[in-house]
């Protein structure tokens, strides 16, 4: 059943993204804001919005209760819940299955199923995808150091219900272990509410590459291109480009089909991420896990295949099919995303939210920007600083590159502090023209010398 | 004199109050300003250090719209409900000179009774005190009645029976006295 109106509950440039996309197949639009948000970008967009709860979070955009209570009073027969808050809580699409509201996003199954990285690994190797060496669940801090002797050091110890880096810590011997184990348990029982842990062979010289997978539920499963995602910092992304030009051929048939059987296995539906390490030594890849929503970085793959995957993501969700085939999706052009933050990077990246003064992004051919902003907003203080996503698209990565450099330079943020000039710096790097770098070059080499600028 | 427009401290002034507390190291903070009183303690068991004379027990703070914001975020709130409750300027038909407005805590459906057939909680022209119940709001089944949080008479019930409030939607209006 077509979609005739949806809640948009997250914030920022995706729920501007959603409202648009939205309105571009007809459907009518509510969305919910925080009594920050009023102002916002898809509140002026929607065609109704409503004051869901105060600044805070916890009180708002992360009460599932909330959300669905305002969908069913307010007629919407869909919810959107964008990327990061809920939009991975298994609670959440569970409550919009039990009111009638559909959830678009895969089923609440298939989201615990993959929110478990020990579940999603077995999954994976029960697909035949390949997976980077390691363990199961580890309890105690013996187990931990008789573990990393057997994969060989380094070694990473991740929290099963982890995410963002939380919990995670390279071990380079057992004295790490001994050092950080527990305290990394403990942060990841503050942070997800599960202390569990595992351990898998740390892979120093690594790109990160992920596909874009839809399914519509019935076992079809399409992809659209990978994307190199491995400039990152804290495990951030930062800047992210489609397709990994660095792969070749063999291995990234290899990537997309692992990626699709993966997700085929479990009848996925609605948009996905399956995140691969690239071993560059090796050159082999190991699942990471799947993200079970559409990402931040969507739009590069937006860019390279033409297809809008926000838009795919309604149309899934009321109950169209994936009525192409594979070939049907070329990649045929070169798309590179970075994200702008209200941060310092010269104060450690703290925060930086306020007033925008002065707005005046880029434009022209290939230019695309996704963003919420406006001359005369006010980022708020109380959520992720991200006001803005650049992407630029061209016939190659070099020109793609190019394109990028001159569109940084000529985009003007003023009334706060952005991470622009790290963005330029990173963009003009010759590491980065050359598209010599790992998962982490950022941090160990541009941010030295990124640093070294100031001095 | 309880006047909001004077007063100007909105809830979300509160809100950034409790997010610089939030993100800070302190055990508590403790703000004076205007006959306005706010403590946040991370202690769940705090009590206000010293509580200005028309200021209600944190008790009766329970249901009105600052304690529900504030409650969860593992915080305490104590201060003149009078002030901070119905301080929040807003959109709608604006509020009459000597006049006060309860505010919805949260988003959910709105009830003039406990139930349905039940008498209603208040009436317009009622004398209500600080601590009766005046609404009920619903969140998914979830009902809880709102108190008063001022002494006073009913003037105007804003709300409709079995409508969708927005957070910090005006109510009822409340002359204090």
């Amino acid at each position: 059943m077509p979609i005739s109106r949806v809640l948009s509950v997250n914030r920022g440039e995706i729920a501007a993204r959603v409202v648009r996309a939205a309105h571009a197949l007809g459907i009518e639009t509510v969305q919910a804001v925080s009594m920050a948000d009023r102002e916002s970008r898809a509140a002026q967009l929607a065609d109704r919005t409503v004051v869901i709860g105060p600044a805070a979070s916890r009180l708002s955009y992360l009460d599932a209760n909330l959300l669905v209570h305002t969908a069913l009073q307010t007629g919407c027969d869909a919810l959107h819940p964008g990327y990061g808050f809920l939009s991975e809580r298994e609670h959440l699409a569970r409550l919009c299955d039990e009111h009638g509201i559909i959830f678009i996003g895969p089923a609440a199954e298939t989201i615990a199923a993959l929110g478990d990285k020990l579940k999603a690994k077995a999954i994976a190797r029960a697909a035949g995808v390949p997976l980077v060496p390691g363990t199961e669940r580890i309890a105690t801090v013996n187990d931990a150091v008789k573990a990393g002797e057997e994969l060989g050091y380094p070694v990473l110890i991740k929290a099963s219900a982890g995410g963002g880096g939380r919990g995670m810590f390279i071990a380079r011997g057992p004295d790490d272990i001994v050092a950080s184990f527990d305290k990394a348990s403990n942060e990841a029982m503050e942070a997800f509410g599960d202390g569990t842990m595992y351990m898998e062979r740390y892979v120093e010289n690594a790109r990160h590459v992920e596909v874009q997978v839809f399914g519509d539920g019935s076992g079809k499963v399409l992809h659209f291109g990978e994307r190199d995602c491995s400039i990152q910092r804290r495990y951030q992304k930062v800047f992210e480009e489609a397709p990994c030009a660095a792969m070749p051929p063999a291995l990234r048939r290899q990537l997309h089909e692992s990626a699709v059987n993966l997700v085929a296995s479990l009848k996925y539906r609605n948009a996905g991420t399956v995140e691969f390490l690239y071993d560059i030594d090796r050159q082999a890849i190991y699942f990471i896990e799947v993200n079970a929503r559409i990402q931040v970085e969507h739009p590069v793959s937006e860019q390279v295949t033409g297809y809008d995957l926000v838009q795919l993501q309604f149309q899934i969700a009321g109950g169209e099919p994936l009525r192409w085939t594979q070939d049907q999706i070329p990649v045929t052009r070169h798309a590179i995303e970075c994200r702008l933050n209200a941060e310092d990077p010269y104060r450690n990246f703290k925060p930086s939210p306020g007033r925008i003064t002065r707005w005046v992004p880029p434009q022209g051919a290939g230019i695309r920007l996704d963003s919420h902003c406006y001359a005369d907003y006010l980022v708020p203080p109380f959520y992720d600083s991200m006001i803005g996503k650049l992407i630029v698209t061209a016939a190659s990565r070099e020109e793609c590159v190019r394109r990028l450099q001159v569109a940084l330079e000529k985009f003007v943020v003023e009334g706060l502090t952005t991470n622009l000039p790290l963005l330029k710096f990173i963009a003009t790097h010759p590491d980065f023209a050359a598209n010599q770098l790992n998962t982490r070059w950022l941090e160990q080499i541009l941010l030295p010398a990124f640093e070294a600028t100031q001095e | 004199m309880a006047s909001s427009e004077k007063r100007k401290v909105t809830a979300e002034d509160i809100e950034n109050l409790i997010e610089i507390f939030k993100q800070s190291s302190w055990d508590e903070m403790h703000l004076e300003a205007d006959g306005l009183e706010i403590f946040l303690s991370n202690d769940p068991t705090a009590t206000t250090p010293r509580t200005p004379a028309a200021a209600v027990p944190s008790a009766a703070m329970t249901n009105s719209a600052v304690a529900n914001v504030v409650v969860p975020a593992a915080a305490s709130v104590a201060a003149s409900s009078t002030t901070l409750s119905h301080a929040a300027g807003g959109a709608g038909a604006p509020i009459p000179d000597g006049q006060v407005a309860i505010r919805a805590p949260n988003l959910g459906t709105f009830y003039r009774a406990p139930k349905p057939g039940a008498p209603t909680y208040i009436e317009v022209g009622q004398q209500i005190e600080v601590t009766t119940e005046v609404c009920l709001i619903e969140v998914m089944k979830l009902f809880t009645p709102v108190q008063s949080g001022l002494r006073g008479i009913v003037r105007e019930i804003r709300a409709r029976d079995g409508q969708m409030v927005e957070f910090d939607a005006v109510l009822i209006i409340i002359e204090p006295n």
